[in-house]
């Protein structure tokens, strides 16, 4: 399972009436924690909805799991987990209800559906209100219980549509710290789709930028970070003037950033040259940040091929 | 240090099959049910009948033992009475398995179509319950997105309803037959009376099919939970009143009416006009009283108008299933 691929597309596309959601994509994605970026109405849900059976596809085909989707729906079902972006809950039903009626949904008994409900309540912090309906939660509530209920059964695979939408900070921390657990700690590959581009940086191996239904970047994070290199933020206590006019000397451009960091564009993939400079300069950095802002710079420079190309 | 509890175990046993999983959302559905204000007394009501139904069906089978104190008892009351009781104990005792029969069979047909117009109403109250509220609260994609296709969702549905109407309808009525011959003063009560029974489920089976169908389309026309139980009474008590008034000028008109057409159905399945015709042969009192019996009521026992009364609920059913598939999808 770990080297197999859990998605594989072939000129996947989905059209609803004249709008073509979907145009021709090809993925082949190996296990492990994937980002889905792009802007609204990219296609970033309707590609989970198609792998998932939600949407009925118009051309192409898809894998999910090494099983060919509209084939093998329920079996495919039984191992994926799914958050849907909105609201979703069965009204009437206490959380705890809930999470065991949907576990049993997958097949699972019920005394077991019910002791894993509250295992999975547990583990995304739920506290007694469990025992309240679903229809009074919060936000944060509710998209900690759409949380529980993907992952109760126990899926290899779990697709999250906007998971960190309406929580707080704090929440939003706490959530995503989950999420991360459970490719780092348990093994189950996530695709997170989501347009907040520093929760994909934090969480996410892979990234998949989508833009107009086509697939413009699919590449690990840290080869998207390598082709950005030349780049690092240094965190000085003092000394900025003279690292400032150290790197014009030297022609690179600098610049002080608001929160007082320096970002210095040294031109070089690794930070050897940069770290030379801070010792010549006998400046010891607090922090050094190379590739910075890799993932929006991409984003943004994949978003404009776009749509020069369109 | 984690700010979560993180004790995330993999699941390891075994799951359980396609039938199972269907059963989950009919009993989820039917636990909904009954948690609507009201629903349990009205469940309890049927089944309360079903106690009278048996007491009916004792005091019948009371009839065939000599000198019986049911006899007594109407004799009691009125004099003229017994001699009617006594005419009829002895075409028990000569004809049983006719007679048994025919009493039960009439009988039935009056507690199927007793119980009938409850069922109807116990249905049109969890109108919301069964697809309406799913469509509101986008619950169709979470069902969507487990182990379950539409066709489970539908089918899972489906039997909530098939599951409310046995409870209210045809479980009461078949729990009156067994207890009924259960305390009858003979065994081959049961035997004589498996017509009535067969007929009974036959009806049964039939109509709840067809209004849960009809049930799960009204459902799903839309997502509001008020406008789902609006339409249901309004289709019932406006098909009902139309239907005898339609009758008059255009009589296919009357086939809108679910209600009707399943009265007509009822007559069909149950045959009680050779029911009657029997009892007018073998108890002279019968026959008088038959003979005040209107000429077209006797003709719509005889024959009713089935054929138009199955196509009429056949195309209901198709509405109501077309309307399911167009409007049951996750987006």
């Amino acid at each position: 399972m770990a080297s197999a691929l859990v998605i594989e597309t072939q000129s996947l596309s989905k059209v609803f009436g004249s709008q073509r959601a979907l145009d021709a994509v090809n993925l082949q994605v190996a296990p492990g924690a994937i980002g889905l970026l792009g802007p609204n109405g990219a296609g970033k849900s309707t590609l989970m909805k198609c792998l998932l059976q939600l949407q009925p596809i118009t051309s192409g085909s898809a894998k999910l799991l090494g099983r060919e989707v509209g084939r093998e729906g329920r079996e495919i079902r039984k191992r994926v987990g799914y958050t849907p972006e909105q609201d979703c809950h069965i009204p009437g039903m206490a959380g705890c209800e809930y999470v065991t009626y949907c576990a049993q949904l997958c097949g699972l008994p019920f005394q077991a559906a019910r002791q894993r409900a509250h295992e999975m309540l547990d583990f995304v912090g739920m506290g007694q209100e469990r025992y309240r309906k679903a229809d009074t939660y919060s936000t944060g509530m509710k998209q900690r219980l759409k949380l529980a209920q993907a992952i109760v059964h126990d899926p290899e695979i779990v697709f999250l549509d906007e998971p960190m939408n309406g929580l707080d900070p704090k929440g939003q921390a706490q959530i995503l710290e989950l999420i991360q657990s459970l490719w780092k700690t348990y093994g189950i590959t996530v695709v997170l789709s989501s347009h907040l581009l520093q929760d994909v940086d934090r969480i996410c191996e892979q990234i998949i930028i989508i833009a107009r239904g086509r697939v413009l970047v699919h590449d690990t994070l840290e080869n998207l970070k390598a082709r950005k290199r030349g780049a690092a933020e240094v965190v000085v206590m003092a000394g900025h003037a003279e690292l400032q006019q150290a790197c014009r000397l030297r022609q690179w451009p600098c610049e002080l950033l608001a929160n007082g960091h320096l970002k210095v564009e040294h031109k070089s993939e690794s930070l050897n040259s940069l770290v030379g400079l801070l010792q010549e300069l006998k400046l010891a950095p607090l922090e050094l940040i190379p590739s910075p802002n890799a993932l929006e710079e991409t984003f943004v420079q994949a978003l404009e091929i776009s749509h020069a190309t369109s | 240090m984690p700010l979560h509890n993180t004790q995330y175990q993999h699941w390891e046993g075994f799951h359980l099959g396609l039938w199972q999983r269907r059963g989950t959302i009919a009993l989820n559905g039917l636990t909904a049910c009954l948690q609507i204000k009201g629903m349990r007394h009205v469940v309890a009501m049927c089944w309360i009948a079903a106690l009278g139904m048996t007491a009916a069906l004792f005091l019948i089978g009371q009839l065939l033992v000599a000198d019986s104190i049911v006899v007594q008892w109407v004799g009691n009351l009125n004099p003229q009475l017994q001699g009617f009781a006594r005419t009829f104990t002895s075409w028990l005792e000569q004809h049983p398995e006719v007679s048994v029969r025919t009493t039960q069979n009439v009988l039935f047909y009056y507690f199927g179509t007793f119980l009938l117009p409850v069922s109807i109403f116990a249905l049109g109250v969890v109108l919301p319950v069964l697809i309406t509220r799913d469509l509101a609260s986008n619950a169709i994609i979470i069902y969507a997105s487990k182990a379950v296709s539409r066709g489970d969702y539908l089918l899972g549905k489906f039997c909530t309803a098939f599951g409310l109407l046995a409870l209210t309808w045809l479980g009461p009525i078949c729990a009156a037959w067994l207890l009924g011959n259960l305390l009858a003063p003979d065994w081959r009560f049961f035997w004589h009376s498996r017509v009535a029974l067969f007929h009974t489920v036959i009806f049964g089976i039939g109509s709840m099919v067809i209004l849960s169908l009809l049930a799960l389309g009204v459902s799903a026309l839309s997502s509001k939970e008020k406008s789902a139980p609006a339409v249901w009474f309004m289709w019932w008590i406006i098909g009902g009143v139309i239907a005898p008034i339609a009758a008059q000028t255009k009589p296919w008109l009357r086939h809108l009416s679910f209600n009707y057409n399943l009265d007509q159905l009822a007559l069909s399945v149950f045959r009680l006009g050779d029911d009657l015709r029997i009892a007018q042969d073998n108890v002279p009192i019968f026959g008088t009283m038959l003979r005040n019996i209107r000429a077209e009521t006797m003709a719509a026992l005889n024959s009713p108008p089935i054929w138009g009364a199955v196509c009429g609920l056949l195309a209901m059913a198709g509405i109501a299933a077309l309307v399911v598939v167009k409007r049951v999808k996750p987006e």
